[in-house]
């Protein structure tokens, strides 16, 4: 019998340093039928272990169009964070996954596209973005709205680049009051905020929002107020996990287990969990 | 006895000495007390004193829950008074802060809980209030305070390990031992600190031996042997010999006898210029 | 098929099991404690308790076991997967609760995926139950649609129906096969009714009032009022049979670790601590609340069972007197309120 537990082994291909205390990694499949046979979908998560320390959940933050490896970026924020920002490129991690359920993008299809994004949490809607410029013709508008701390605290610089660059992508980053360089040319201001001003259209839109707490607090009332029922909105939950199977029995919110029927919720599904987040 | 306690309890809420009474009240089963917690005059009934008030309620001191509820008085025993002493010294709680209802006591448990044998603390050596008649506290020698360390002292270096070994086996690392200690109350235990991972977190030989033995150090010189720990423990593993062993200790090497006077100096947290050991020099 | 089994044919039988490459794990006096252990003699078994401190759930879902093993070597690691951990083996003695536990949670490590380590040891190992004849005042099976000779989870059920004499019935292929294997240990089966020696065990609350109870009052100020005396202390879920919570870490020594899975419970304030500091359940009222919510709801409406089974360790154990029945006596009858219901 399989042993669900059991990760595959991955070789970091590629490091990329992205803001203070912030890396990427692209991981290859040391078994390349493996490889071959695996497949996600944009808003599913995976365990990556730092073999000695143990595992630690992150997103898939790289597009199922880019076949033939995977990348994740996370904060270094304890034990096992802190062990795989020793990593190099050449070394051996191990990949659990993926887990848990995905946005629903070809239901998406045909209509616009809002992303709300605050600090590390681009990461997971990096996929979900990428998979839907990769088929660019299936959406209409697609507005990005990022917003970190300082300009330092920005991920993804390289591609916040491209996506300014590209005219079938409206992208407005903002950092916090104080946070920005006598060179940055974004907007200065809380996402909420930000939001508010952009004020997109909430007719046949999506809107797509994911960041800390008090960042989704703040930014649902203002979707509501330009219009965006509820069913319209999704987010990704974060809780502790550990199987990331349903199984160890941590991840529940109520009755719903964050790590096989999340990550991705819709605030409407949200509003009727109890309140224990 | 209950009469005086209630009546006490009810005064000090009603006139708003204190906002709470942590008292014992009646158990699930006729054999069995638990903690209460009094906020209303009217309920100060729910109070109960008998042999088996064996809780040291002082350890609700340390827990959020309990402390929400506003300024507490406490029905402490002798043993239990001891740790209210320790906790003012090691700046966990101000003496005016709460309010101690002492009872006098000639012993809990059913059987007599071993502590009870060699008990000095029979009326409690700090309170408020006494409820109960004063009783003029005994006096033991060394070696009655110790006695029940007597066969394990026995054994050799070999037989006490393998006996340890055999007894922390059993270990589930439910952590009762420290959830219930009054101090141990530590916002982040050791076990919970990964990074280095002090302690092996896996209820293994390995994991429960440093578990064990270090819940036990950082109680050495400051257990008051109330016992509470080893009532506990699911796994039946005499907690309490390895704390008599370490303030048997203590109080060889060190003339301390935790919780029973407030202007001792303790034992592990004093820096003495002429300290007669040379390591700290 | 039925059977008896003779007292004076225990001897035969442990031996037999033995022979036949059984492990027999059964009740056993250990000072205080009467332990569900590992056995090699008849006479070791302990019988006249209600209830072994530790649960049955050890010999599936142990304390702490290996999930993996690995070999750092510079820049590459090599797996090895844990065996030899579900062994041939018999429980010998656990009661009908221990037993109906089993069922219950092969749904959970079946959800969608498998956990082998549960799994495979379920296959391995054979449960031979003695129904209770006689219960305490924290038994409360019968509460929990289950009873002091429910059949649930059970290959074998032993009923005691003389002081010297046992009824054998059993109840799943495995067991057949057991009884078969050890054909000469056992007698034909009594002529007559036999005289079931049962405890009779006091219903404590109507569990169909429990569930309605649950879905309307996540929010209600009993749930602190309760708990206010918890420790928060993991002991309560560490020996209940049906707790399954567990944690993952990794032990390294140099080039060399496990991955091991390690029993966790949600009454630790740890349990569910984001790395950021936040906590979803920082108060010890909403981990009560999960523990009860999680068996009397959550797995209900996900699994379609109960999540405990009554045997009432939780609250022989509890260092504060936390008494799960006398919780649910509370809500499922009006009238046991110490206040009335109302939201606050
Ligand atoms: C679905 C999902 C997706 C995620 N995606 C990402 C992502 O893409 N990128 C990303 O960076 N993160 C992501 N996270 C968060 C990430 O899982 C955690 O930050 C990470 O697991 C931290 O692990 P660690 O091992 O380094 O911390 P550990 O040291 O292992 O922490 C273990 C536990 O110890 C406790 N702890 C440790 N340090 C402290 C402390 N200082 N104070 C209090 N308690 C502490 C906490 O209980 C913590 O849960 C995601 C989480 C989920 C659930
Ligand atoms: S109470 Fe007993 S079983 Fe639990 S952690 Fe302490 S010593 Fe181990
Ligand atoms: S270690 Fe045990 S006996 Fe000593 S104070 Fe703590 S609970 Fe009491
Ligand atoms: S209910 Fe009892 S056993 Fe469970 S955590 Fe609370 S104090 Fe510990
Ligand atoms: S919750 Fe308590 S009574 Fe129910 S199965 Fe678990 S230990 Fe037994
Ligand atoms: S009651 Fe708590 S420890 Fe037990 S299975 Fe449910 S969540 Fe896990
Ligand atoms: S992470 Fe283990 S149950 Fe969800």
């Amino acid at each position: 019998m399989d042993n669900i537990y059991t990760p595959y082994l991955m070789n970091i291909s590629d490091v990329t340093d992205e803001a203070p205390g912030v890396r990427t990694f692209r991981l290859n499949f040391q078994n390349e039928d493996e490889g071959k046979n695996f497949k996600f979908q944009a808003g599913q998560f995976a365990l990556y272990s730092a073999f000695g320390y143990g595992e630690s959940t992150f997103c898939i933050a790289s597009s199922p169009t880019r076949k033939d490896y995977v990348e994740c970026t996370f904060r270094q924020a304890g034990r096992v964070t802190n062990a795989l920002s020793e990593l190099n490129a050449g070394d051996t991690i191990g990949f659990r996954g993926p887990y848990g359920n995905v946005f629903p993008i070809e239901e998406w299809e045909g209509k616009n596209l809002v992303f709300v994004a605050g600090g590390i949490a681009l990461p997971p809607l990096r996929s979900v973005i990428w998979n839907c410029l990769d088929l660019r013709d299936k959406y209409k508008n697609i507005t990005i709205v990022y917003g970190a701390k300082t300009v330092a605290d920005l991920v993804y610089k390289n591609e916040l680049k491209e996506w300014t660059a590209r005219d079938d992508v409206n992208l407005v980053t903002t950092v916090d009051p104080g946070g920005e360089t006598p060179d940055w040319t974004g907007k200065v201001g809380f996402v909420p905020t930000v939001v508010e001003e952009t004020a997109p259209d909430s007719k046949d839109t999506i809107a797509i929002v994911c960041g800390p707490p008090i960042m989704i607090k703040f930014t649902l009332p203002v979707l509501e107020k330009l219009g965006f029922k509820q069913d319209k909105v999704y987010t990704t939950l974060e809780n502790r996990m550990k199987c990331g199977l349903g199984k160890c029995g941590r991840c529940n919110i109520g009755c719903t287990y964050i790590c096989k029927e999340g990550p991705v919720f819709t605030a409407e599904e949200i509003s009727k969990m109890p309140d224990e987040f | 006895m209950i009469e005086a306690l209630r009546k006490k309890a009810e005064e000090l809420l009603k006139n708003k000495t204190v906002d709470v009474v942590y008292g014992y009240g009646e158990g699930s089963v006729p054999e069995r007390t638990r903690p209460v917690f009094i906020t209303k005059p009217e309920d100060v009934n729910k109070l109960t004193w008998n042999k088996y008030c064996v809780y040291n309620l002082t350890t609700y001191l340390k827990k959020q829950e309990s402390r929400k509820l506003g300024k507490p008085a406490i029905v402490v025993k002798g043993c239990d008074a001891k740790t209210i002493t320790v906790l003012i010294k090691e700046s966990q709680i101000k003496r005016e802060d709460i309010y101690i209802i002492g009872v006098t006591c000639t012993g809990i448990g059913d059987p007599p809980a071993t502590k009870c044998k060699a008990c000095d603390v029979n009326t409690p050596l700090i309170y408020d209030e006494l409820i109960g008649e004063k009783i003029g506290n005994k006096e033991f020698s060394f070696e009655e305070r110790y006695a029940e360390l007597d066969e394990y002292e026995k054994l050799s270096e070999q037989e006490k390990w393998d006996f340890w070994q055999k007894q922390f086996e059993k270990c589930i690392k439910c952590y009762a031992c420290s959830s219930i200690c009054p101090l141990c109350f530590c916002d982040r235990c050791i076990v919970d600190k990964n990074q280095p991972q002090w302690i092996d977190p896996s209820a293994h030989p390995r994991g429960n031996l440093s578990w064990n033995v270090t819940r036990a150090y950082h109680l050495a010189g400051r257990c008051i042997n109330c016992e509470e720990c080893q009532r506990v423990c699911p796994a039946d593993i005499p907690l309490n010999l390895l704390n008599k062993k370490l303030a048997k200790e203590t109080e060889k090497n060190f003339k301390y006898r935790s919780g029973y006077n407030v202007d001792d100096e303790l034992a592990m947290a004093t820096y003495k210029e002429d300290d007669n050991q040379d390591f700290i020099k | 098929m039925e059977k008896t089994l003779k007292k004076e044919k225990l001897n035969s039988l442990i031996t037999g099991l033995k022979d036949k490459g059984y492990k027999t794990i059964a009740p056993k006096k250990d000072n205080n404690l009467i332990t569900l252990c590992e056995i090699q003699e008849a006479d070791e078994i302990h019988f006249d308790h209600v209830q072994t401190n530790n649960s049955i759930k050890e010999y599936f879902l142990p304390k702490t076991e290996k999930i993996l093993s690995y070999t750092i070597e510079k820049t590459k690691v090599s797996i090895e997967e844990p065996e030899g951990f579900a062994v041939k083996s018999v429980v010998f003695g656990s009661r009908p609760c221990d037993a109906a536990s089993l069922p219950i949670m092969d749904k959970v490590f079946n959800w969608d995926c498998t956990d082998k380590f549960w799994i495979e040891r379920r296959e391995a190992i054979t449960i031979v139950t003695i129904a209770c004849d006689k219960c305490d005042s924290y038994c409360f099976c019968t509460s929990v649609c289950l009873a002091p000779d429910a059949k649930q989870g059970s290959d074998v059920l032993l009923t005691k129906i003389s002081d010297d004499e046992y009824l054998v019935e059993t109840e799943t292929e495995k067991g057949e096969g057991l009884i078969k294997e050890l054909e000469t240990v056992f007698s034909e089966p009594p002529s007559g009714t036999p005289d079931r020696q049962v405890a009779t065990v006091e219903k404590k609350f109507e569990i169909d009032k429990v569930k309605p109870w649950l879905d309307e009052n996540f929010v209600h100020k009993i749930w602190a009022e309760f708990s206010t005396k918890c420790i928060g202390c993991g002991a309560c879920t560490f020996v209940c049979p049906t707790c399954h919570c567990f944690d993952i870490v990794d032990e390294c020594t140099m080039s060399k670790g496990d991955r091991v899975k390690n029993w966790d419970g949600c009454q630790f304030k740890m349990f569910t601590l984001h790395t950021s500091g936040h906590n979803p359940r920082s108060t010890q009222d909403q981990r009560w609340r999960q523990r009860i919510m999680h068996k009397f709801k959550y797995y209900v409406e996900k699994f379609d069972n109960i999540l405990c089974v009554g045997c009432g360790r939780c609250s022989r154990v509890c260092p504060a007197d936390m008494n799960i029945s006398e919780m649910l006596e509370i809500i499922s009858t009006d009238e046991g309120q110490p206040e009335p219901v109302s939201k606050e």
